[in-house]
């Protein structure tokens, strides 16, 4: 017995240790596959969670007409979503269009989806939804709701994914400011607090609060332009740049359902 | 073999509490979260004998670590070892703990889960100041610490008279010591 201990004490150090040289690839390749493991359990308890929480509703309405009224503000979402990316687009894509040869670009294909449960993580804000590769949904796409950008996937299963906040430190997204020509970094903050600061701004901005801040859309970058991201709270110069301190568009902890945009139409 | 019963139920217990604390309502009034895990491991490792609790440790690290990893442009900002390392030393010291005291005690089992749960969010926060850089510790902070913290002392006693009642075979508080030599 105390032979087979110690057997099984050298095989965990070979195990920790092959564990801890992990390469990012393989880590990925790990976490990816844990997530497919708890996709089951987790799909079920975001139904029980999502059907304990509209008890209520269901025992005042009919269910075809709860249905439909679900359908209908899906589809108002959708289109609410579409026409916010599309708004800045309208405004500078004929412009840029020209002078830069780009394609012409249409609205975004979206794949709806539901919030499974917000991670317990403390320092890292991600979400988990219920769409994973089989609806074509893959690492480093953007997430948005009717109302503005939520973030981007990051681990994919074959059935769930998760989705990196805008409020998390490492999401980071280039934006501009509404009627300026200002632009900036925007991230979220490690204290808590689901605020979003803007850094790397003109130390001259002299932003206001309640100016609009939407995604600048670079080039290889993730996130298309004109997607609201914000409002301006506050700003204040520093020595050599300004930073402003932004409400989110889209409040994550109150997100149920959301848009993953898988491409252009 | 109802050691080993008790280690697969413990197994079987991680990855299902880390499903159930990601669908728990936060702790007002900053939506802190309850973290359940901290809570299963510290059963585990104290009911456990030393290998398996070593091996319950490192299944822990895994269900922690893994959802944590943010891989961003091919790189990791905090791999598995910091997590292996800590729950690994954890289960350690709650092992020599738990010989000390002549077995499973809910009082340990308590004060084991808050300080584990403490020590995990205060270890991950310095990791990040130290990948990140900065060091902004405020008032929010330290509530994301303690109110986690807090909540599994209380919590813990609630599992810990449903663990007993799902897994009576953990071994009681009453039960002769131990051989020594943290069980070999």
């Amino acid at each position: 017995m105390k032979k087979l201990q110690i057997a099984a004490l050298v095989l965990l150090a070979v195990v920790v240790v092959a564990f801890c040289m992990l390469e990012a690839g393989t880590l990925s390749h790990l976490q990816s596959g844990l997530l497919g493991f708890l996709s089951p359990v987790a799909r079920s308890g975001g139904a029980v969670k999502s059907s304990l929480g509209s008890l209520g509703k269901d025992l005042m309405t009919l269910d075809q007409l709860q249905g439909e009224y679900e359908r209908v503000l899906a589809e108002n979402r959708k289109l609410r979503a579409e026409n916010n990316g599309l708004r800045d687009l309208q405004r500078d894509n004929d412009h840029l269009r020209e002078v830069l040869g780009y394609r012409e670009r249409s609205s975004f294909r979206l794949v709806p989806a539901v919030v499974l449960g917000h991670d317990a993580g403390a320092w890292w804000s991600t979400i988990k939804i219920n769409k994973g590769s089989k609806d074509g949904i893959a690492p480093d796409m953007p997430v948005i709701t009717d109302r503005g950008l939520v973030g981007k996937t990051t681990a994919v299963s074959s059935t769930i994914s998760e989705v990196m906040l805008v409020t998390d430190e490492n999401c980071k997204v280039a934006a501009k400011v509404e009627g300026t020509k200002e632009q900036g970094i925007c991230a979220g903050m490690r204290s808590p607090g689901g605020e979003l600061q803007m850094t790397f701004l003109s130390k001259l901005a002299d932003l206001q609060p309640g100016q609009k801040v939407y995604t600048a859309g670079v080039s290889g970058g993730i996130f298309p332009s004109g997607i609201a991201l914000g409002t301006v709270k506050s700003f204040h110069a520093r020595e050599l740049d300004g930073e402003a301190v932004l409400e989110p568009a889209a409040d994550p902890s109150s997100i149920e359902e959301l848009f993953v945009v898988t491409g252009a139409k | 073999m109802s050691q080993a019963i008790l280690f697969i139920i413990l197994l079987v217990l991680l990855p299902l509490s880390s499903v159930i604390q990601d669908l728990l309502p936060g702790i007002p009034p900053a939506q802190e979260r309850l973290l359940l895990l901290p809570v299963i491991f510290t059963f585990g490792v104290l009911a456990l004998p030393l290998v398996r609790a070593l091996w319950f440790a490192l299944a822990t690290a895994l269900v922690q670590g893994l959802p944590l990893l943010q891989i961003q442009s091919g790189q990791t900002e905090m791999g598995l070892t910091m997590p292996v390392v800590f729950f690994l030393c954890w289960a350690i010291v709650l092992q020599m703990t738990s010989e000390a005291t002549h077995g499973l005690r809910w009082e340990l089992h308590a004060f084991g889960s808050a300080l584990v749960t403490f020590t995990m969010l205060a270890c991950e926060f310095l990791v990040l100041c130290i990948t990140r850089g900065g060091f902004p510790v405020d008032f929010g902070v330290v509530l994301k610490i303690i109110l986690p913290s807090a909540a599994a002392l209380f919590l813990a006693p609630l599992l810990y008279l449903l663990l007993r009642s799902l897994v009576p075979m953990a071994p009681d508080a009453q039960a002769p010591p131990k051989a020594p030599g943290l069980g070999f």
